[in-house]
């Protein structure tokens, strides 16, 4: 009986929550073509809005700032955050298990908290706030999600390996940079793709930890509001965001289905060590 | 591996610098009357305590509390089912759902508010349908945007539990005997309870302190804790009754992950 009342119910879930994280999608959409500059009525279409993201300068500062920090604090704390989780694999168990409690506390820790704790730290400093304050920030909050990302794979990756590249004559360093992270290369990856949209989206963090008039999209966003000028602009570069990372998810996805079969055997070429790179 | 383990070291001294330091500073601050983080002129006082008995501090509290408490409910019993759902597809399609239950998060949170404030507007796109939605400042409109932009954090903790979960214990427990509605309420739901509870932990805290969704929402009628904690910051400096309720915050959230924590223990 119950059984059939959830059977049932599995439909009408679906569509709820489709329509529920997607009303404001959709309404961002038609906004963005919509003619009249104010949201109460549809007046017609245009693609006015998207030409606007180039010309309107406030809104163009605002995306480069957006993209500027995005791609600096995905590289530095991919980098970061890669070295950092071998350090840890290599740590003593004890030892590992607290630091990666200390490592979960920003995960776990409300946007609000982290953004005033880190304000609080940057002004006891006496720092100017500003592009670096914000991007020292952006770093401080991907490098825990690139650690717990790249963690697995190191754990799951064969230790031999490392030791049998100090043995053929490779520095520690050296071992790392060849052995090592050529084989935690997709742990990397999902660690960089989710540093890069956590710091692409981020307001709350950015808005306590800039200053100087320094802002990114979604600070840009929230001072317009309160002045009531808000260019549709803004709903026309939302969209091509959320298309063009629809896309990419879609890509990946199916590339990563038809290539199933293929990735094994790419696995076994790509761990073997290729022996004449390091003859130097 | 050995010599490895320098690399870790910086990041010790870093994450204490920048988790546990604030905090301290803050602790300082709450129980003291400064300028700022300028502490040359610091005079220790409890007053920052009293001023928390005013209604607008405890009315902010409570609101944090109940409406965070029904948005996060009302995501649970739409996530539960959905992530069950999916996690017992039957297709090769069950990635695509996947995907498209993550993109909208890609999407600029700030934006996606401002999308259901102008919907929720007496006047809207929607009146060319004959329908005015006028919610601002009503709780329901706050709850609203909580649901639509949190559901997604419960769902993918309970689906990770799920999908994980080994399916021969399901088939054990109906060889011995239990009915479909059994092997839910005694298998199934107990081994995803890590995955309820860290799906309510996403969903709680920050919809609890999130401060730009009321603040559009709640038309500047309905405060949460963010709220009051943004304007001492930014609006007002008065950074010791800011930092005051910035550690009651932090108490209550590290005390919540304690009892999470032991519970935890116990059901294992």
């Amino acid at each position: 009986m119950i059984v059939k009342i959830l059977k049932a119910c599995r439909l009408p879930l679906l569509v709820i929550t489709f329509l529920i994280m997607y009303f404001p999608l959709i309404i961002i959409g038609i906004l963005s073509v919509n003619k009249s500059s104010y949201a109460h009525a549809f007046k017609g279409f245009t693609w006015q809005w998207y030409t606007e993201i180039f010309s309107e300068a406030t809104l163009r500062t605002a995306i480069i700032n957006t993209l500027t920090v995005a791609i600096l604090a995905t590289i530095i704390s991919t980098a970061l955050g890669t070295l950092i989780a071998i350090g840890i694999q290599a740590l003593r168990p004890k030892e590992k298990k607290r630091l990666l409690m200390l490592n979960n506390i920003p995960l776990i820790n409300p946007d609000i908290v982290t953004g005033l704790s880190l304000m609080i730290v940057f002004s006891f400093l006496h720092l100017r706030f500003g592009i670096t304050t914000m991007l020292a920030a952006h770093i401080f909050f991907s490098i825990p999600f690139v650690v717990l990302s790249v963690l697995p794979k190191l754990q799951s990756l064969d230790k031999d390996l490392y030791y049998a590249a100090l043995d053929l004559g490779c520095t520690p360093m050296s071992a790392v940079l060849k052995v090592i992270i050529p084989a935690i290369k997709s742990g990397i990856i999902t660690g960089a793709l989710i540093a890069f949209t956590m710091s692409i989206d981020d307001f709350v963090i950015s808005y306590f930890t800039t200053g100087n008039g320094f802002s990114n999209f979604s600070i840009w966003l929230y001072a317009r509001l309160g002045r009531k000028s808000f260019s549709p602009a803004a709903y026309a570069y939302n969209t091509c965001i959320t298309m063009v990372t629809f896309v990419i998810l879609m890509a990946i996805n199916i590339k990563s289905i038809k290539s199933k079969k293929g990735r094994i055997l790419n696995e076994k070429n790509s761990s073997c060590i290729d022996n004449t790179t390091y003859s130097s | 591996m050995k010599e490895l383990r320098k690399l870790a070291t910086p990041y010790k001294w870093f994450m204490i610098l920048l988790v546990a330091i604030p905090v301290l500073i803050m602790t300082v601050l709450s129980f003291s009357k400064t300028s700022g983080v300028d502490f040359t002129n610091i005079r220790f006082t409890l007053e920052n305590f009293s001023k928390l008995g005013q209604s607008v501090y405890l009315e902010a509290i409570v609101n944090s509390l109940t409406l965070a408490g029904v948005a996060t409910l009302i995501c649970l019993v739409i996530g539960y089912p959905i992530a069950y759902i999916i996690a017992n597809l039957q297709t090769d399609k069950k990635w695509l759902i996947l995907v498209l239950l993550i993109s909208p998060m890609w999407s600029n949170m700030l934006l996606r508010i401002i999308a259901w404030e102008q919907l929720f507007k007496p006047n809207s796109i929607l009146n060319s349908l004959g329908i005015s939605l006028d919610l601002i400042g009503t709780r329901l409109a706050v709850v609203i945007g909580m649901v639509s932009i949190y559901l997604p954090f419960m769902i993918f903790p309970i689906y990770t539990v799920l999908d994980k979960m080994d399916k021969s214990l399901l088939e054990a427990s109906r060889d011995l005997g239990a009915n479909k509605l059994q092997v839910f309420t005694k298998v199934v739901f107990p081994l995803s309870l890590s995955g309820i509870i860290s799906g309510i932990i996403m969903t709680l805290l920050p919809s609890a302190t999130a401060f730009a969704l009321p603040l559009r929402l709640g038309g500047g009628k309905i405060l949460l804790i963010g709220n009051v904690i943004e304007n001492m910051f930014k609006k007002v400096y008065n950074y010791n009754l800011g930092s005051l309720l910035s550690i009651m915050v932090i108490v209550l959230i590290f005390a919540s992950m304690g009892i999470v924590n032991r519970d935890k223990g116990s059901l294992i």
